[in-house]
């Protein structure tokens, strides 16, 4: 188990130090004026330019400017933003929590639903009831997270007025204690749902496939001989053994999450780092652009690096080596 | 041991005219086509025939253990304790399953243990309860009896862990826990080392005679027919050949092709596990090498 | 019984299997709605000056007025007919999807071909690369490189095949190396053919329809990314996309749901079309998909 973590060790961190490698070279190729190419749409007098021209090493050759680079990042220095007038790392530290609570109330949902019709449908004795749920997850799955979000709201928020259209909360709130954690349970439901539309349906298809792979196995002949009923077999046997290739998927897919759910912050106009992410790219902010997509790389990697290591955890193949 | 099969009457499997077809791709194989087999109360029976001529489906079309299979046809009289199989209710079928019926044992433990779960809770389950300190002392005894060491350890152990023979103990210890009258072994020593095989042999010979529990061998390998059955099916292409005593088959056979299966056996291996030198005499021991 | 097996023998046109394939699929539920939806969409984008009733940009009409005979879908704020619009963004939509897909293939196909053939340092290096670019969400890659570089439809084009290369690529690798310890491909390495000839004429056919399934995936998530681009208003201006349309429907959907109803539906139809496709040809790759093989019979 130890070597297995270091082994994984020795391949996440080499691979995030290329993929920011990659993302600084990147920057060399922005076509125009690289110091307003850093501060965005905002006006630069020539003593400001020099600044940052010697803050950011922007004379200097490549390497030495990433060199700079890195070790600004591991002093937390994630740049600094004009266009909002802030250290880049206040917004990320202020958005993430927010991605991250939508995730997991997401993930609330979205697991367990995968889960139990993922389950139903791959082990069911009608093929109806198989046929339904395949054909109802290909559909929910192709429906665009961000489109669902805008009929979701034009229905449930703006027609019925059951919830709020957007944000994560009023803009006043006199709640306390219970009440408020309602009233923000009321803000995250519809985003959270929203969510949970596309990646339980994707969650349900991959255990589908797993369940499949599952019941083909010669153990569940075994569990068979042994005279175990049906609903004991799939109790300790299939839904166990299937669920162990979603960890992975779920794990990966929260890290994606935490980068990725620009569309679906978009839509909610919930605050959180994709949110963030599509403003500083609207007012050209690239040094909120690049810091945010630096951050979500190192989110990735990590998160799927613990993934890995909780998969080695929970099957005893991988646990019992090293 | 007894080899009456003209008394029909107390038989404890009987099976006439068992058809099993099978869809594979558009078109339908005859796997079992028209099979009858008796088996009586505590008698050794094995099922020879090569890879494909539908002996393992014919087992497994007796005790409906079928998988990754399309079942075009099943039909004909399979009776087992004077019950029809081949229209028993599902709930009857379970308890036979789980006690005093029949138990199956497979070629590839490893793909039929599940690698998740330690193996004494597997065998727990075979008992009908799950870990519980009642049933782990007889999950114990059921190990030894398998012939594995009398430890707690190894029952702690997951199937990756075990090598190849401890795992097939394991799942003889399964199939024993049910107390079965009959046992079903489908290539049980094929996937092991010649020297594990006889240790295997041995202990499965052991536990048919102390348990008098009535066997069904199948097996491409005449040298485990000799070394455990009373009588011997010979089958090809879905259909039974050629049947009869062990002793007087090996030393007389009718059918060509039963000859050619004979002729083919002794020139590629030993005479019979039994013979003088073929491998190291030990009894089936607890040392077992991992 | 062992099950039969499933080992292709060299298939000498790939085409001809494609085609087999193609045949096959009408016969599988999901393929043939799949085949069609993707038939009609590529008649609407060929046809789609024919079938539109007006120019998508022309602001005829008076504006937000619902649907009825004369605008089927509606107007938007700026009285252009949505029907129109829906029916010209099926050719962004479409050029996207199919542009990527084949950039994607032809990207992944050259890396997993060569990874998967030569291994050694070939493979170390090519697979690491296709890591490295898998890391960061696909929207995440696409969006950078839109923010730094601009939003053409050819600069978009490259930044979604720049991120959904790797999954393909992998699949390919997977593939030769499935297919380079094959039996055919040892007679052919002792019939002393030269190697481009065993990876194209030999591998590739054999490879190739797997490949397919995950070509049609990667059209629907192109055209969703593209989407979404367009929803943040951020994809090309130039161009009438679905996307483009949701981004404008967002401040008036509350009073017009028709702004954002019709181009959301098309973009679903786009992608069930591609799904449907691909799990019929799925069906038909994979026989254990084809009825129920039993797990669970008592």
């Amino acid at each position: 188990m130890l070597r297995f973590v270091l082994f994984r060790l020795l391949h996440a961190i080499p691979l995030l130090i290329a993929v920011i490698l990659v993302i600084l070279l990147m920057l060399q190729f922005i076509p125009g004026d690289p110091v307003q190419a850093m501060v965005g749409d905002f006006p630069v007098s020539p003593e400001f330019r020099a600044a940052i021209t010697q803050q950011y090493h922007l004379d200097d050759p490549f390497p030495v400017r990433v060199y700079s680079y890195f070790v600004n990042l591991l002093h937390g220095d994630f740049g600094y933003s004009y266009q909002f007038q802030r250290p880049v790392w206040d917004l990320i530290a202020e958005s993430a929590p927010r991605t991250i609570l939508l995730t997991l109330v997401g993930f609330l949902i979205a697991v367990p639903f995968g889960v139990l019709v993922g389950t139903v449908s791959g082990t069911t004795r009608s093929s109806r009831v198989d046929h339904f749920w395949t054909s109802t997850a290909l559909v929910a799955y192709a429906i665009p997270t961000f489109w669902l979000g805008q009929l979701l709201v034009l229905v449930l928020a703006v027609h019925l007025g059951w919830f709020p259209t957007q944000g994560m909360g009023p803009l006043v709130s006199r709640a306390h204690g219970l009440s408020w954690f309602l009233e923000r349970a009321h803000y995250i439901a519809l985003p959270a749902l929203a969510f949970a539309v596309h990646e339980g349906t994707r969650f349900a298809r991959i255990m589908r496939a797993s369940v499949a792979d599952t019941l083909g196995q010669g153990y569940i002949v075994t569990a068979r001989a042994k005279g175990l009923s049906r609903g004991a077999i799939i109790r300790g046997h299939v839904l166990r053994n299937s669920s162990l290739p979603l960890v992975t998927v779920a794990g990966y897919a929260f890290g994606a999450a935490l980068g990725g759910a620009v569309l679906l912050e978009t839509v909610f106009t919930w605050p959180g780092l994709g949110l963030l992410l599509v403003q500083a790219v609207r007012m050209r902010d690239n040094m909120t652009v690049v810091g945010i997509v630096i951050f979500a790389a190192i989110a990735v990697v990590v998160i799927n690096l613990l993934v890995d290591l909780l998969y080695a955890a929970l099957d005893p193949r991988i646990r019992g080596r090293g | 041991m007894s080899g009456g099969a003209a008394n029909a009457g107390a038989a404890l499997l009987e099976v006439r005219d068992l058809k099993v077809h099978l869809r594979v791709g558009g078109a339908i194989v005859r796997a079992v086509d028209g099979v009858d087999l008796t088996v009586m109360p505590g008698e050794s029976i094995g099922i020879v025939g090569e890879s494909g001529s539908g002996k393992s489906t014919l087992a497994r079309g007796i005790l409906k253990l079928m998988a990754n299979v399309e079942l075009a046809e099943l039909q004909g009289d399979v009776r087992f304790q004077g019950k029809d199989l081949t229209r028993i209710a599902d709930a009857e079928l379970r308890a036979l399953r789980r006690h005093g019926g029949f138990s199956m044992i497979f070629q590839d433990p490893l793909g039929y243990l599940n690698p998740t779960k330690r193996v004494g809770t597997q065998v727990a389950e075979a008992l009908g309860g799950k870990w519980f300190a009642a049933t782990r002392r007889r999950v114990e005894q059921l190990l030894e009896e398998a012939g594995l060491p009398a430890s707690a350890q190894l029952a702690r152990r997951f199937p990756h862990e075990l090598s190849g023979g401890q795992r097939q103990r394991v799942m003889i210890a399964i199939a024993l826990a049910s107390e079965p009258a009959l046992l079903f072994a489908d290539e049980p020593t094929t996937a092991l080392d010649a020297t594990v095989q006889l240790q295997v042999l041995k202990t499965l010979g052991r536990l048919h005679r102390d348990r008098n529990m009535a066997m069904v061998v199948i097996t491409h390998d005449l040298g485990v027919v000799a070394e455990l059955c009373d009588r011997v099916y010979v089958m090809r292409s879905g259909k039974v050949v050629e049947s009869g005593d062990t002793v007087e088959l090996f030393e007389n056979p009718r059918h060509p092709y039963a000859a050619q299966l004979i002729e083919l056996s002794t020139r590629h291996r030993r005479p019979g596990p039994s013979a003088p030198g073929a491998a190291p005499s030990v009894p089936a021991s607890p040392a077992e090498a991992r | 019984m062992e099950p039969p097996s499933t080992a292709p023998g060299p298939v000498r046109s790939a085409w001809r299997g494609f085609r087999a394939a193609l045949g096959h699929m009408a016969g599988t539920r999901h393929g043939a709605v799949g085949c069609a939806i993707l038939l009609v969409l590529a008649i609407v984008a060929i046809f789609a000056p024919l079938i539109a009733p007006y120019d998508p940009l022309q602001q005829a009409q008076a504006s937000l007025t619902p649907p009825s005979m004369r605008d089927l879908f509606g107007t938007d704020n700026t009285g252009r007919d949505i029907f129109s619009l829906v029916i010209y963004g099926t050719r962004t939509s479409l050029a996207i999807g199919l542009g990527a897909a084949f950039g994607a293939l032809v990207l992944s196909g050259l890396v997993g071909m060569l990874a998967g053939y030569f291994r050694g340092p070939v493979e170390a290096i090519l697979m690491r690369l296709a890591e490295l670019f898998q890391t960061l969400p696909v929207i995440v890659v696409v969006l950078f490189t839109v923010a730094l570089f601009g939003s053409s439809f050819w600069l978009l084009l490259a930044a979604i095949i720049l991120a959904i290369w790797p999954v393909e690529a992998r699949l390919v690798y997977g593939q030769y190396l499935r297919l380079r310890s094959m039996d055919f491909v040892a007679a052919a390495k002792v019939a002393d053919m030269s190697t481009i000839h065993i990876m194209l004429r030999e591998i590739l056919p054999n490879a190739i329809r797997p490949v397919i399934v995950q070509v049609a995936l990667d059209a629907s998530v192109a055209i969703l990314i593209e989407a979404g681009l367009g929803f943040l208003g951020l994809s090309d201006p130039n161009t009438v996309s679905w996307g483009q349309l949701l981004y404008v429907a967002q401040d008036y959907m509350t009073i017009a749901w028709w702004t954002s109803f019709f181009p959301g539906a098309a973009i679903c139809l786009a992608v069930v079309g591609l799904n449907l496709f691909a799990d019929g040809l799925n069906e038909i790759l994979d026989p254990r998909t084809r009825g129920r093989a039993g797990g669970l019979q008592s």
